[in-house]
Order: structure tokens, then sequence, then C-alpha cells
């Protein structure tokens, strides 16, 4: 709360400034780039190198500022409405399109170049209308993430398919009152998902600039019937959990209470720092498809961007600083993330660490994207799918009302001009 | 302002010792007003206008970074009048709750109140100590305490009514019903707003001539008759201001209903003008339509405050 206030009386100051020393003047002075707080531990050695490299290969000076995700979103609505936004800045995946659309995103399509080389879902997320305005930087995935004193304990297999997912929970709950097998959380999509595209179904798919929805694709609701069902029928989960979102989740989890989640690539650590006794105890593996593979997962991740009225020149070079090969490695190794470059990421894919791997392969070859579109931020705004995904879990309605209803919600959202 | 830099009358005038008649152009009461107004103007009036001119418009967020206005008449009122979300779900989540609530705050607080009276010196200020407490937490904290009160797996609510066999094993999620989450609201909103009431009202209490009371128990009053024939009487401006202001405040509660599980949009059953105005500008960017609700609140309002002050005043020509 401190930091917004701060915010809020530093930034009309800035404008002022700005305004009192005229256009061009101010930019040329000082080189702002915004990096998000909380991905790595402690970025601000990090960071001291970077500048310093960038000053040697410049001779200018950068003042890094860090920012938290939770309050990003608003603070860069801000600065863009008040001409005070940084020259780069480090942008959510979701969030690329929207402010490109909004004209808050240099079209970096040229200096980017060929997008070959990076992780697939990544560079997608980063474009609109085949014009690039985020180069991927890095990126987690998740992956179900589970206790192997109980799997050993109860003899069971990390699944591979399916079936073999409820087999695994079912027993758990039968056997182990003190826990939840696998809770359905109502508030966490991210964790829906894999099982509308892994069985094949999408959110929604533009054709000629126009979406359809295909939550109520029966790929879809067949999924989404299997995943709910996991509560509602095989009794996997808590009555609890329907309001739970991905922290509560991670946070029953850290209690011991839980014994298998979808959780994100970055979490095992968080977990192993809050509870140390666990140590050993955990393990992960790729969420199964219906028969066997893999279900994709949400890749989300950060893009770096070229904010409008920036010196583009410069902002490029500071960009190519951070992906260059060196210097990304060190930030994924730090910050416990995954590098957004492919032929990087296939060095983790071979790690033998069980806390690595298998969200390497995760993210190698089961990572997906929600819908590429400037609106998709206002169907988040909304909590559509939660609010489809909750309904169902509290049996206020069915799948099939549920995702008719979520349907056409986005498909109207997504088809709104900005 | 043109206007006034034509007229030679407007500006001062040197008089013939040289000094410059201020006072003609602007009046020295104006003049000490002004410091209060200029506050009042940008902390209070520039926000409320800007939030009645973002009401007329399509407001998005290439709105925020361009600048420029995109008007589009009334647009957004009538599509929230026309919205039965509005007369389905906020309006009631917002108007039923305050009316239970202010009630809820109004009794419990004058009971408090009376109780104080009643004490002696070292137990009022023990008692009123406690209501101190419940003051001074944050809303934030408290909501949270409730939240861990009512937590659906662990919550003290769960063990106790799981002990005497209320609620089975499987437990009862609170949270998704729209009835049991404002009964956990109104409990946080009554917690929270009592301490105020239980205050005045004691305040109000003390300056009661006791002769009034010894003579309404020379008639033979009992109790309640002494209360309700003698006390609410005396006293009811200080009801009357205890009563708009919880009702002002429960109308526009905010922290207590985003904080808890499915407050922050997850379930649209339970949101109520303040969330849903948030939602709608900061969650959805549409900042218009997030405006249009604000507006139509402060109308409520409006009409609640004036229709009360009136029937006050009203009631008191009539003694």
């Amino acid at each position: 709360m401190a930091r917004k206030h701060a915010l809020s009386v530093v930034a009309p100051g800035a404008a002022l400034t700005l305004a009192l020393s005229g256009c061009g003047l101010g930019q040329e002075d000082s080189f702002d780039v915004w990096i998000m707080e909380g991905t790595n531990p402690d970025a601000t050695g990090y960071f001291e190198d970077i500048a310093d490299q960038f000053e040697q290969e410049t001779g200018v000076e950068v003042s890094i500022e860090f920012r938290e995700w939770g309050d990003a979103h608003d603070q860069f609505v801000t600065a863009m409405a008040g001409d005070t936004a940084p020259d780069v800045a480090e942008v959510g995946t979701t969030w690329t399109p929207e402010f490109a659309a909004a004209g808050g995103l240099v079209d970096i399509t040229d200096q980017v170049g060929d997008t070959d080389r990076f992780v697939d879902a990544l560079a997608e997320a980063g474009q609109l209308d085949g014009r690039t305005y985020g180069m991927p930087w890095y990126a987690g995935v998740r992956a179900v993430v589970y206790r192997t004193d109980v799997f050993a304990e109860l003899g069971i297999e990390e699944p591979r398919d399916w079936g073999e997912l409820r087999d695994a929970a079912t027993t758990i709950a039968e056997e182990r009152d003190d826990m939840a097998a696998f809770p359905v959380a109502g508030g966490a999509t991210q964790q829906m998902l894999p099982f509308v595209w892994g069985n094949g179904g999408e959110i929604a798919t533009e054709e000629d600039g126009t979406w359809s929805a295909g939550l109520d694709s029966p790929e879809s609701r067949e999924g989404i019937e299997f995943y709910t069902d996991l509560a509602l029928e095989d009794g996997t989960s808590t009555t609890g959990a329907t309001t739970w979102d991905e922290a509560d989740l991670q946070d029953n989890f850290i209690d011991g209470d839980v014994a298998m989640m979808i959780s994100g690539s970055w979490t095992p650590s968080a977990i192993l720092d809050e509870n140390p006794d666990l140590e050993g105890d955990i393990s992960a593996f790729p969420i199964p498809g219906p028969d066997g593979g893999m279900s994709p997962a949400f890749l989300g991740g950060s893009h770096l961007s070229v904010m409008s009225g920036a010196d583009e020149d410069l902002a490029m070079t500071f960009i190519e600083l951070l992906t260059e090969e060196e210097n990304l490695g060190r930030w994924a190794e730090e910050s416990t993330y995954f590098p957004g470059v492919q032929e990087q990421l296939d060095t983790y894919t071979e790690s033998e660490d069980p806390l690595v791997r298998p969200f390497a392969e995760q993210m190698s070859e089961g990572g997906a994207t929600v819908p590429v579109s400037e609106n998709w931020g206002k169907v988040e705004g909304d909590e559509t799918l939660t609010t489809m995904l909750q309904a169902v879990l509290d049996e206020r309605a069915t799948v099939d009302e549920a995702t008719e209803e979520a349907a056409t919600a986005v498909e109207e959202t997504l088809n709104e001009d900005s | 302002m043109t206007r006034a830099a034509t007229q030679p009358a407007g500006r001062p005038i040197p008089r013939r010792d040289g000094a410059p008649r201020l006072t003609r152009v602007v009046p020295l009461h104006w003049m000490l007003l002004l410091p209060a107004l200029a506050v009042i103007g940008i902390l209070l009036l520039y926000p409320l206008l800007r939030v009645l001119l973002l009401s007329f418009q399509d407001y998005g967020l290439d709105n925020v970074i361009s600048g420029e206005p995109d008007f589009n008449g009334i647009d957004n009122y009538v599509q929230l009048l026309t919205d039965p979300y509005l007369w389905r779900i906020a309006l009631p989540n917002t108007a039923v709750f305050a009316v239970v609530a202010v009630g809820g705050t109004v009794a419990f607080g004058t009971l408090v109140a009376v109780l104080l009276r009643s004490l002696g010196r070292v137990a009022r200020t023990i008692v009123l100590s406690c209501v101190m407490v419940a003051w001074a937490m944050p809303a934030v904290s408290g909501t949270y305490v409730w939240i861990w009160i009512f937590d659906v797996d662990n919550g003290l609510a769960r063990q106790l009514l799981g002990a005497v066999g209320l609620i089975g094993p499987e437990g009862f999620n609170w949270f998704t019903e729209r009835l049991s989450f404002y009964a956990i609201v109104t409990l946080n909103v009554i917690h929270h707003g009592f301490p105020f009431v239980a205050v005045t009202v004691l305040a109000g209490l003390l300056t009661i001539p006791r002769e009034y009371y010894e003579a309404a128990l020379l008639d033979g009053a009992t109790a309640w008759q002494r209360f309700w024939h003698v006390t609410v009487p005396t006293i009811r401006p200080v009801f009357a201001v205890v009563t708009i202001l919880s009702t002002i405040w429960d109308f526009k509660v905010f922290a207590q209903v985003y904080l808890m599980p499915g407050g922050s949009g997850t379930n649209p059953e339970v949101l109520n003008f303040g969330t849903w105005s948030y939602i709608r500008s900061f969650a959805r960017q549409d900042y218009g339509l997030g405006s249009a609700i604000a507006v139509l609140l402060t109308l409520i309002l409006l009409a609640i405050t004036v229709i009360y002050l009136r029937s006050l005043f009203k009631d008191e020509e009539f003694e």
C-alpha cells in the first residue's frame, strides 16, 4: 500500500517535470527499465551487472525499477496515460496484445527477426495481427506436483493417462482421510485448462478476425466434466476448494493437506522454503493426456517490450543484452524459470532433477497459450472462466449450462472493438 | 473570466493613496473561504466531476493512453438500468444488506451504549477499551479474521457446528451462497461499525438530565417505556446522525466484500455496487460504465440522506 501512495505522488511530479523540461530533453537524460518483482528472489545483483554491461556498451546509465506483479497492470496503465512509461519493460505475456492494441508498445517485428528460435507459445503470445510487440524472455509452466511419500505408502505409480490419474486420486482419497487427494480449486482456472486442451478443446479460435468460442464443444465439455467430477463424484477434493485460488492450493500443500496438485514450475522451491520437512518428499510429472501423452498447460511468462516514446535503438540494445545467451542462462538459473529460447530450454529437459525435468518437458512439448487478443484481459477481468468453474463445482449449473454461458460471454468479449 | 477582464470595474482600481482596492474585486469572506474551497475543490469536487464526465463516455484503455474522450451520451446509463443484473443482484445485495447492517449496527451499538451508561467507572473503562479495539481494527485485517473463522475446511465455525452435529463431515461452503456470504459480511460490518454508534449514543445519553427518568419512574414507567419515551425522543438527532452515517458507509462497503472468497468477481452472485463498479472499471477497463455505477450509488445515497433529513426536521417542527 505504501508503495502505491508513493507512486501516486511521484507520477504527477514526473509528468510535471517532463512537461516543464519540454519534449525530447527529458527522455535522453535517463533510460528507465521496469522489471517485475518476485520472479527472482533477489534480482538486484543481477541487474547491477546488467546495468554495468549496458553502460560499458553504450555509455548510457540505466535506472531499473522493480514493480510488484499484483499492481503492475494498473501502474502500466497509469504510466502510459501520464507519459511516464519507461523505455523498456518486462510485460506479462497476456498483457502484451492488450497494451500493443492500446498503442503503448512499439512494433519490433523487424528488430526481433525470425521467431522460430523461441518457444512457440511464448513467441505467439507476443504478436498482434502478425506483428511482434514482445520479445520472449522467460516463462514458467504448470505440471503435477505430488507427495512421493504418499504415493510410495499406497503403492501408486506416476499416472500416465487420465484414467490412472483418477485412480491415483481416488485411492488417496479412500486411504488418507487427513488430506485432500487432488483438490479441484474453483478459483484457479489454469489448473482446469489442461483438461480442456488435453481433450482437444479450445477456449476460442480466430478465423478472419472473428473469434468463436470453443468451451461448449463436446471435447471441452468432456474435459471439464472429467475434471469437475473428480470433486463432485470421486471425492478427491474438499468443500472449501470450491473457492480456493492458486495461492490457497499451494498453502494447503505446504501445510501437508494436499497429496497432488497442478502447480507452477516456479513453486517447488517456494514450497520447500516454507516447509523444509517436505524435502525429498515431493516430485513432479507432466500433466497426462486422456490416453497417454501430455495435456498442454498454460505457458505464462514475460516479454520484453519497447514502450512508446522510447529511444528505440537504445531500447533494443538493452533487450538484446538481456536475452543474450549468457545473461539469459544466468537469469533462468537464478529465477528458476525457463528461458524462452528453445535451444537453451533443451538443456533443462535433460536435467536429472525431478523438480526440473518434468516441467521442462511440459514446457517443451505441452505448452499452450490463451487466445492472443487485446480483449483477453477483459475476459480475465470478468472472471468468466472462474465463474463457470465455480458454478459447476457448487452445482449451481451443469457443465453444459455453465460452458454455454461462458462460451457466449467469451465470444462476445473477444469480438468487442476495444 | 473574459467578461470580468473586459469590465474595467472588475480590475483593481488604484486608490488615491496608491493602494489597489482588492476588496472590491474579491470580497473578504471569499478570500477567507478560499483555502478551504481549494482543498475541497481539489480533493472532492474535481474527482466527483471527473467521475460524472467519465460516466457519459465510452472510456477504455485506449482512451486512457490517447487521452481522447469518446462521449456516448447516456448509453452507459441505458445499459446499466436495463441490465437485469442490476435489479436482480447488485441492488438487492447493496440495499437489503445495508438495511440489515444499519439496523443491526444501530441496535447493537445502542444496547452497548445503554450498558456502558449503567456501568461503574472501572468496568466502563474496560468495556470501552474492548469496544475500541474492534473499532481500531483495520477493515482488511478484520475481514481476514472473519474469513478464517468461517474457513470451510478448518474454521472455528465449522468445528463448532460440526461438534454439535449441524454440519456433516463434508462441510459447508459459506462463501458460495449469497445469503450465507452476506451473513458473514453483516457480522463483519456490524462488528466494525457498532463502536462508533455506541460511543456517539453514549455521549448523547450522558446529556439527558436525570430528572426526566426520575419523573418517569414516579409515573410508574417500565425500563422499556423509559427508554422508548424518554431516551429515544431526547436524543433523536444523535440517532439521525449515526443512522445516516451508517447508511452511507454500509451502502458503499467494499473491502469487506472484495476480500472474501468470490467477492473479487469470481462469484458474480455476491457483488454489490462498490465491488461491481471497481471490477467493471479496473478489471475490465470499462471506466465509463464503472463510473455510471458509482454515480448511481451516489444519487441513491443523496436521495436517502435528503429524505431522512427532511423527515427529521419535519418531526421537530411539530413538537
